[in-house]
């Protein structure tokens, strides 16, 4: 049971890595780009994060898990505002 | 388990690629950057679907490399701006960068 | 002010412990070595950033479920873009008054670059700049919003308009 929560799960996050990925290199500028990487890599991280805690061992693993995903989401929420505004600032060589 | 794990960790190794075709292409530093920013969550991700096959040591790596990953663009912005104070604010945005602009991506252009 | 600062204390020594102790877990001797390791800490937030605003941590675990329905559905709106043949997307940008503190502006700028089809870049003015995936698919409808949460959880008292 636990091991098909975790193969539907970490699928999900695969899949939004992947949509990320896809959407880094289709979409047609920096900022479109950005949200992209933003939004669908965290996600992922999310959901993979979720799966591989039902296989955990012990909570200690599970809080790691829990960690790492918080960590991730709290830098992408800063970093995305602050290559956001870096790029609005200069236009460098296209 | 192990067998759909590797699959996994294989599928997101493939699409660290993806973004490194991004750090090549650019054009701009900003894509760069954040393509190797998909790079460091990615890596994390990878960490994390493979830490049950490894006896669960490599969440630790994975934590240090979550840190690290966004320390990587705190520099990024510290080195672009021009005191090194990093402040992105500290210049106004460009008017010109604003405007939305025409790609040839633009659907509504093909279809309208 | 002085109970601002109590809390303050007592949050962060809260939460720097409890990352203290998720990073040490299996291990006790670890703890030990959390003793200094904790209040250093603490200290060094306060110094880098000063309570100002009394922050209201149940207000906080309401706005967690509408911040990660909102993660979600905005990861299913990038893959869906993504993966479509012809990539609907419509770019623009939105800037919007802003009467939250800095802190609180740069709280809220990251919680939109996770929400479906926003992104901050930023404020310029006091006016917050938003870039919009779609600018028809009504993105911005739900900043207003969020800006009261997080005005809510910190206390801010705000201005009629909403705007500085």
């Amino acid at each position: 049971m636990a091991d098909l929560a975790t193969i539907a799960l970490t699928a999900a996050g695969l899949f939004f890595f992947v949509a990320g990925t896809v959407g880094l290199i289709r979409f047609p500028d920096t900022f479109t780009r950005l949200h992209a990487l933003t939004k669908a890599d965290n996600l992922g991280l999310g959901f993979i994060a979720l799966g591989i805690a039902l296989q955990a061992e012990t909570w200690a693993q599970v809080a790691r898990l829990g960690l790492i995903w918080a960590l991730a989401l709290l830098a992408a929420g800063a970093m995305a505002q602050l290559v956001a505004r870096t790029a609005l600032e200069r236009e460098d060589a296209e | 388990m192990t067998l759909w794990l590797t699959f996994v960790a294989l599928g997101v190794l493939a699409s660290l690629a993806g973004a490194l075709w991004r750090v090549w292409r650019g054009p701009r530093e900003a894509d760069r950057m954040m393509a190797a920013q998909l790079v460091g969550t990615g890596g994390v991700g990878l960490l994390v679907v493979l830490a049950p096959l490894q006896d669960w040591a490599a969440l630790d790596v994975a934590l240090v490399l979550a840190l690290l990953a966004a320390l990587a663009a705190v520099g990024f912005v510290k080195a672009r701006s021009d005191d090194g104070a990093g402040d992105p604010e500290e210049a106004p945005p460009t008017p010109e960068m604003m405007r939305p602009r025409q790609t040839r991506h633009d659907p509504r252009g093909r279809h309208g | 002010m002085r109970g601002i600062w109590i809390k303050a204390i007592l949050h962060r020594t809260v939460l720097f412990g409890a990352i203290w102790g998720v990073l040490t877990a299996p291990g006790v001797e670890g703890l030990v070595a959390g003793l200094f390791a904790v209040p250093a800490t603490v200290w060094l937030s306060l110094r880098l950033m000063p309570a100002h605003h009394p922050v209201a941590l149940w207000r906080l675990a309401l706005h967690l479920p509408r911040f990660l329905a909102g993660s979600v559905t905005g990861g299913i709106d990038v893959a869906r873009r993504a993966f479509a043949r012809d990539m609907p997307l419509n770019p623009g940008w939105v800037e919007l008054p802003v009467d939250l503190p800095d802190g609180g502006r740069v709280a809220l700028g990251g919680e939109l670059s996770l929400m479906p089809g926003t992104l901050a870049a930023g404020s310029h003015e006091g006016r917050l700049l938003v870039h919009l995936l779609d600018t028809e698919a009504g993105f911005d409808r739900t900043i207003p919003r969020e800006a009261a949460d997080i005005a809510a959880i910190l206390g801010a008292k705000r201005t009629r308009d909403g705007r500085p």
